[in-house]
């Protein structure tokens, strides 16, 4: 597996800052290069890589982050073929 | 260069809208935007400028605040008389401290111009100005409760040659909100997104905004390159 190009800790951090975040995060990598999140369980772990998928980026692995019990996961992304960046609908 | 934690959480709910991101947001910190006209018809637009995150607005209005500018959204019954500029920039500047609003400034370069003149013939020369420096703008052309928005790009056809020439100038109503906001938001793209708008109409009539690709009369000295031939 590709060793990740980023990590960001999105647990203080609560809807949308989570995945607008994220989203910067991954506009920074390269396609094909992972980022590693850590993000609370519930509604930041469930939407985040869900949103992230809908654009094009691929979920590499959503598992408990060590330590955390069933509080946090470690998500790692895979970030997809850029779709126009700046191309506004 | 990266946006701030600060101008992140500011600009969340914008920075999610598909393929906005980090850098169109920096391209709005980083614009000099010089909005001609300041009045009832230009002020949601103004409005709608600082909200999205245009890092320097100058105000360019010579006039003092008339009662029917308090039909707009910026002045209160106590700045009748006072400067346009002046008492639209304390309005303004309470919005956003992410904006810097002042008076346009002798000399100043804009990035992008909004054009809401009171006449055709200050809106012609404005937008003139704007098109010389290759810089975007937007003119509007409110009339009644709709309007028209013109949206020109770097060298897309000019204003001479895509402005109304059929009556309108009737007086902007409360409703004309709505064309100041979609002209705002036009110029917002442009700026965060350059090349994604084409020199082009909107037309707002009764709510209904539609949209035309603009043509250049044949001759016109905008198909050329303003800055071709330059020594």
């Amino acid at each position: 597996m590709i060793p990740p190009r980023a990590r960001l800790d999105l647990r203080p951090f609560a809807c949308p800052l989570t995945y607008v975040k994220a989203r910067i995060a991954l506009d920074r990598l390269a396609p094909g290069e992972v980022l590693e999140l850590w993000l609370s369980a519930g509604e930041p772990a469930e939407s985040v890589p869900r949103s992230a998928e809908e654009e094009g980026h691929r979920i590499v692995s959503i598992e408990a982050l060590a330590g955390e019990g069933e509080g946090a996961f470690r998500v790692l992304l895979e970030k997809g073929a850029p779709r126009g960046e700046g191309a506004l609908p | 260069m990266k946006l701030a934690d600060d101008r992140v959480a500011r600009f969340a709910r914008q920075l999610l809208v598909p393929a906005f991101g980090e850098l169109a947001q920096l391209r709005l910190q980083e614009a000099r935007v010089r909005a001609v006209g300041a009045g009832a018809a230009a002020s949601p637009a103004l409005v709608t400028l600082v909200q999205a995150g245009i890092g320097r607005l100058w105000l360019d209005d010579p006039e003092p605040v008339s009662p029917a500018d308090l039909a707009g959204w910026l002045f209160a019954p106590g700045d009748v008389g006072r400067s346009r500029a002046e008492a639209a920039r304390a309005a303004l500047s309470l919005l956003s401290r992410f904006a810097t609003v002042e008076p346009y400034p002798v000399g100043g370069v804009p990035t992008a111009t909004l054009v809401a003149a009171p006449s055709t013939a200050e809106a012609l020369i404005a937008a003139e100005v704007a098109r010389r420096a290759g810089a975007p703008h937007v003119v509007l052309e409110p009339d009644a409760d709709g309007g028209s928005i013109v949206s020109i790009p770097p060298r897309a056809p000019c204003y001479a040659c895509a402005r109304s020439t059929a009556g309108g100038g009737r007086p902007a109503l409360a409703a004309a909100a709505a064309l100041a906001a979609l002209g705002a938001a036009e110029l917002v793209q442009m700026i965060a997104a350059p090349g994604a708008i084409p020199g082009r109409r909107i037309e707002l009539v009764r709510g209904i905004a539609s949209a035309r690709p603009t043509s250049r009369l044949a001759g016109c000295v905008c198909g050329v390159d303003p800055r071709a031939g330059a020594a």
